[in-house]
């Protein structure tokens, strides 16, 4: 009977967790995330009579925020930047890490611990040590305000993890399968091409989610190497927007939706294959 | 179909510290079906994997039809192999699965989706196609995995304890019926396994290794008849072959095994190893059982077991005990006398564990 007693308590403290750990998500990301979006959809008049009204009434839906920062302030632009910069970095970490990781699980060769070791240890280096050193490196290379250096910079910060992330689940694959590829007539790109990766769809997507938010929120770097306003990522572009001399709230408000929203929406896409494992059925199960 | 003859010469390998095969020689005939017995971690798989080209070898070299193709990756070896995990691609469906290695050989689309046909008929799994792997049940799989090998005709099959993870039912019909698809279709077979049963009842030739040496390679009748040495002896046969420690005296002419608390006549032919240290085996089955006390050696049965078709007695002789496979139309009793003699054709003499 005590033991059910001291089950009755967790699970009371366990409730209670809960609903604490809810309300400090409304607080600290639900209730920002809504008044941006209220806020993007108000007119600048209606802002400044009422700033403290949470409500939004339907009736009076006010676009013009973003029509006004998507081609007055080439917010169109920016939003391809962004597309351009993150799906590159995407595929490229997908692909050097697929190779990468491969490498270091199923291949032996001369300094393989070492080189597992220092993909994590670089990742240790935070953004803002490299930045400074970085920024001179690629003034003296003439490479500065490019949006493929930015690309380049991305990949060095989100490869450690890739590869990490991607090493992990090669080695939890079946070996024998891709010994029965190899003895079919695959060579290793092949076994690569044809069974490892359909196999590693779901991690292939949590690595390509992670990349694409890295690259897409990324703003220290941008802010640094980016120079012309017709080369700025979103990210750069909203606080460009901001700074400005004439700042309205609503139209910060309706950039920042601009940025958040892709990214939900892609998580919302991405998140049912990212969980499910896929090798159900090779082995004797 | 091209059915190439194996050799291994001199192979060896060591996984760090540990001395997994060393200098293993191993000659197959073309249309063989040969396996490799031995005790788990004995290295067998590791062999197989180096037949395949998946694991390299430290030394020797893997031929065959007499050309050493150790320089060729695993896919120019034309070799199949089976594996123990079964190993499907579980993205794709049985006629997929099994029409893969053609499909990587560029065989054309017609030819393969008539081969796999042709396969599945032959394993019974043409209702299977377009499953996926994790749609079939343990034996299912088995049979996809051995028809992804059948279905290339390779010059070469390798089966890795294909059978041992079905029931004790299921891997006694694949057995027989893997027996009948290797008469048909005459391919040269490694087959490797740990059970004696599978290995005496496939095999056209055992190889038993031990610690990574091949003991002794031949018939499974010769292995079985006259084990080159003590671990061979002890490893085949069910029951037990009994072995006794003890040594060759010679009294009144004769030759006699003198054991803890009991001796036996060896014939004539060992006088020559008078006052050897020796090992004398002799198996259940050799042992012929006297109920009324007469000539021979002394007995006393300490236990009976029942298995059905056969009733061992496993008994006690001076400080030894022995196991015996008694006829069932003469049942012994726990604490009964008897008597037995033994051949001295069925004995085997092992000398620091080689055969004598």
């Amino acid at each position: 009977m005590r033991h059910r007693g001291r089950e009755g308590i967790e699970e009371v403290i366990i409730r209670i967790l809960r609903i604490a750990g809810i309300l400090f998500f409304f607080v600290v990301v639900a209730f920002p995330f809504y008044w941006m979006v209220v806020s993007s959809f108000k007119s600048l008049q209606e802002l400044l009579l009422n700033p403290d009204n949470l409500g939004l009434d339907i009736r009076k839906l006010d676009f013009s925020s973003y029509g006004e920062v998507l081609f007055e302030h080439g917010f169109l632009q920016y939003i391809f930047n962004s597309v351009y910069v993150a799906i590159l970095t995407v595929l490229l970490s997908l692909s050097l890490a697929t190779l990468g990781g491969y490498a270091v699980t199923r291949l032996y060769f001369r300094g393989q611990g070492l080189m597992s070791l220092s993909i994590l240890v670089i990742y240790m280096f935070p953004a803002i040590v490299l930045v400074i050193p970085l920024y001179v490196v690629f003034s003296w290379l003439g490479l500065r305000d490019s949006i493929h250096v930015l690309i380049l910079v991305y990949l060095a910060q989100t490869l450690p993890v890739a590869l990490y992330m991607l090493r992990s689940y090669f080695q939890n694959l079946p070996a024998e399968i891709e010994y029965a590829g190899l003895t079919d007539g695959c060579t290793r790109l092949g076994v690569i091409w044809r069974i490892v990766i359909p196999l590693s769809a779901p991690a292939l997507a949590s690595v390509a989610l992670y990349t694409f938010m890295i690259a897409w929120n990324e703003f220290l770097f941008a802010f640094m190497f980016l120079d012309s306003p017709e080369k700025f990522t979103l990210s750069r572009g909203v606080v460009q927007l901001a700074g400005s001399v004439h700042l309205s709230k609503q139209l910060v408000m309706a950039a920042s939706v601009l940025v958040t929203v892709p990214i939900v929406v892609l998580f919302l896409l991405f998140e049912r294959h990212l969980v499910r494992g896929l090798t159900a059925g090779a082995m004797k199960g | 179909m091209i059915v190439a003859s194996l050799t291994l010469k001199n192979i060896s390998k060591r996984f760090g510290k540990v001395s997994v095969l060393r200098g293993v020689d191993i000659h197959v005939e073309d249309g063989t079906f040969c396996v490799l017995l031995g005790p788990s971690g004995c290295g067998k798989s590791t062999l197989l994997n180096i037949i395949a080209g998946l694991t390299p070898q430290d030394t020797g070299n893997v031929l065959l039809d007499g050309e050493p193709v150790d320089h060729l990756a695993p896919r120019e070896r034309d070799v199949a192999m089976v594996f123990q995990s079964y190993a499907l691609y579980p993205h794709m469906t049985v006629a997929r699965n099994l029409g893969f290695g053609l499909r990587m050989r560029g065989v054309d689309r017609e030819e393969i989706a008539h081969k796999v046909r042709d396969v599945a008929r032959l394993l019974g799994i043409e209702e299977l196609l377009e499953r996926k792997p994790r749609e079939l049940s343990g034996g299912q799989r088995q049979r996809v995995a051995m028809g992804r090998a059948l279905v290339r005709r390779p010059r070469l099959f390798l089966l890795d304890e294909p059978l041992s993870n079905l029931d004790a039912r299921l891997r006694a019909n694949v057995r027989l019926e893997l027996k009948q698809i290797h008469q048909q279709l005459r391919g040269t077979v490694v087959y490797v396994t740990h059970d004696q049963v599978e290995a005496m009842t496939l095999g056209d030739q055992i190889v038993v290794l031990h610690e990574g040496n091949v003991r002794q390679q031949g018939t499974p009748e010769t292995i079985y008849a006259r084990p080159a040495d003590r671990f061979v002896a002890a490893f085949l046969g069910t029951p037990e072959m009994n072995l006794y420690s003890g040594t060759i005296v010679i009294r009144e002419g004769r030759a006699l095994f003198e054991g803890k608390g009991f001796s036996l006549n060896l014939g004539d032919a060992l006088m020559a190893h008078a006052n050897e240290e020796i090992e004398m085996g002799v198996r259940p089955e050799d042992v012929r059982i006297h109920h009324a006390p007469g000539p021979g050696l002394q007995a006393e049965v300490e236990m009976v077991s029942n298995i059905g078709s056969e009733i061992y007695v496993h008994a006690r002789i001076g400080r030894e005990r022995i196991t015996v496979i008694a006829p069932k139309d003469a049942p012994l009793k726990a604490g009964q006398a008897f008597s037995l003699t033994i051949s001295p054709d069925a004995l085997h003499l092992f000398h620091k564990g080689r055969r004598l």
